[in-house]
């Protein structure tokens, strides 16, 4: 480890800075997770009455899985845009800021707890209570949904998913000073809207001979049936255009959140 | 220990500090005085790098604290006015934060909480704002980093905890320790803290010790108000008049805090010259 490296990241600091931050949150963890168990356990019941109702005596093998998957994403962005707020508390700015751990170290511990950490204990708890949730179902009504297999691959590319989105929301929760979750959900919707309008004005520009006023008439482009034909059956540019762009997103965006959310960090003054 | 040149430093709408310097050394519990928004508190957030000077240079054992390097923050400890604790027992906070700093001295921190009476079970958010500055300030000298800062420390303690304070402060400070205390409770003060910084205007106006003070100025009560060249400074007392002179007699005079500050603020161009007038004759 090189010596300067050495002097901002010590492992005895980062673990107690895990520790620190897991002894702060315990309760509103013990919290969510009794609320996150008593939704489970009753919309699961729920979907197996209604089933029981229309007479199918089977439940749904996506039930969990789904569930699962919203439950992780918007319970994990919450918690990730929640990450720094002690920075914008009355006084807490002042504790956080001049506890003896390096502004590394500080950013390396909550995103640990709030990607790996959080995900990994969502599927051991989620395991746990889709178990009692089922367990429940069998008992009451003498069937259920699939358990929750953690090991299903929609489930673990969720997860994959969950690691590179939530490093937005953790960049949202040290960059700003209130509102982060929202602030952070309405900055994506800004993005997004802005990406849609340079698209369009880019195919308006690069194909103004075939827009009918505002209506653009593929079929008309030269090549774009063969294109189209190409990209159904999962071949051709297009799909390699996707293919790549899909990979630097994937790749790129939790790197580049991570660099800018330490430099913000570095750069706070109370 | 703490070295200041230079340095400059503004909120958007107002210049608080333009050229300061300042140098302190560690063995000494320095009491930084200042009217209101004369920057002191601003001044305790630079040295602890929770601001970034924006012109100059601020160096702290060594270190440039805006990069709030670990090494620095394991040497410092800042009790601001703001506190700020977690809902956790006081035994359970050393636990956590005790590990943060090296040389935290278990034993003394249990005998500060015993001192300060402070109920070891129950959580720290359910203590009085009294209460939490005296379990801070118990932690912050069990800490024994090299710097400690204190802003304000005795507001919101009651009359027996200010005694307290100082006790526990004067017996536990070292000689390899700076103490830099903001406050404007001169009167809790008296006979802890030594030399006194007067800031005023984005400057030091004032640093020297009481000592030299009581050698330079002479303070007198007189019945009748002075009016003669020598005055620095006369306020209208009960009885009479607080009057502040060049000491020329030789004789050491009691110099109390608050007519310290009052004449500095009042006549600082005048109380300069008795001091470099001192200093200068000390050169010769």
């Amino acid at each position: 480890m090189a010596p300067s490296l050495n002097k901002a990241f010590k492992p005895r600091r980062f673990a107690q800075l895990l520790l620190r931050d897991l002894a702060g949150g315990y309760r509103s963890l013990l919290v969510a997770m009794a609320a996150v168990t008593g939704t489970v356990i009753l919309v699961s019941a729920l979907t197996v009455l209604g089933m029981q109702l229309s007479g199918r005596h089977a439940g749904t093998a996506n039930f969990h899985p789904n569930m699962f998957t919203n439950l992780l994403f918007l319970g994990g962005f919450i918690v990730s845009s929640l990450a720094f707020r002690e920075i914008r508390q009355n006084g807490g700015g002042v504790f956080y800021l001049t506890l003896p751990a390096s502004s590394l170290e500080k950013y390396a511990s909550k995103l640990l707890a709030t990607s790996v950490g959080y995900a990994l204990g969502s599927v051991v708890f989620y395991t746990a209570a889709a178990a009692a949730s089922e367990g429940i179902n069998r008992l009451i009504f003498g069937f259920g949904n699939s358990f929750f297999n953690p090991f299903d691959p929609n489930v673990l590319e969720a997860l994959g998913y969950y690691l590179v989105a939530q490093s937005v929301f953790l960049l949202g929760s040290v960059w700003w000073r209130k509102t982060a979750f929202l602030k952070t959900w309405g900055m994506l919707m800004a993005v997004a809207v802005g990406v849609l309008m340079v698209a369009g004005i880019t195919a308006r520009i690069v194909f103004h001979e075939y827009f009918h006023g505002c209506t653009l008439n593929l079929d008309d482009v030269p090549g774009w049936n063969e294109l189209s034909r190409q990209t159904v059956l999962g071949i051709g540019p297009l799909v390699e255009i996707g293919r790549i762009l899909k990979i630097v997103f994937l790749a790129g965006t939790a790197p580049v959140c991570w660099l800018i959310g330490w430099l913000r960090l570095r750069d706070i003054e109370v | 220990m703490i070295e200041i040149k230079g340095m400059a430093f503004g909120y958007k709408r107002q210049k608080l500090f333009d050229g300061l310097d300042l140098m302190l050394e560690p063995g000494n519990i320095y009491g930084l005085l200042g009217k209101n928004g004369a920057g002191k508190t601003t001044l305790l957030k630079l040295i602890c790098g929770l601001r970034f000077p924006q012109a100059g240079e601020c160096r702290v054992l060594g270190y440039l604290p805006q990069n709030r390097p670990a090494g620095l923050l394991e040497d410092i400890c800042l009790i601001s006015e703001d506190l700020h604790v977690p809902p956790v027992t006081p035994v359970f906070f050393e636990q956590l934060y005790a590990p943060f700093y090296p040389r935290f001295d278990h034993g003394v921190f249990a005998e500060h909480l015993r001192e300060f009476e402070l109920d070891g079970s129950k959580k720290l958010t359910e203590l009085s704002y009294g209460q939490k500055k005296k379990f801070l300030l118990a932690f912050g000298l069990a800490s024994r980093t090299r710097l400690l800062l204190l802003d304000e420390p005795t507001n919101g303690l009651d009359i027996p905890s200010k005694s307290q304070f100082r006790k526990a402060l004067a017996r536990s400070t070292t000689g390899e320790q700076l103490v830099l205390i903001s406050t404007h409770q001169v009167r809790d003060m008296e006979n802890l803290i030594d030399p006194i910084i007067i800031l005023d205007e984005g400057k030091v106006i004032f640093q020297e010790s009481l000592e030299e003070a009581s050698r330079r100025l002479s303070v007198t009560m007189e019945r009748e108000q002075p009016t003669d060249a020598g005055v620095i400074y006369s306020d209208k007392t009960l009885g009479g008049y607080v009057v502040v002179r060049e000491n020329t007699a030789g004789a050491e005079s009691l110099v109390d805090l608050e007519t310290l500050f009052n004449t500095v603020i009042a006549n600082r161009d005048k109380v300069r010259t008795v001091f470099d007038g001192a200093a200068a004759g000390k050169g010769a």
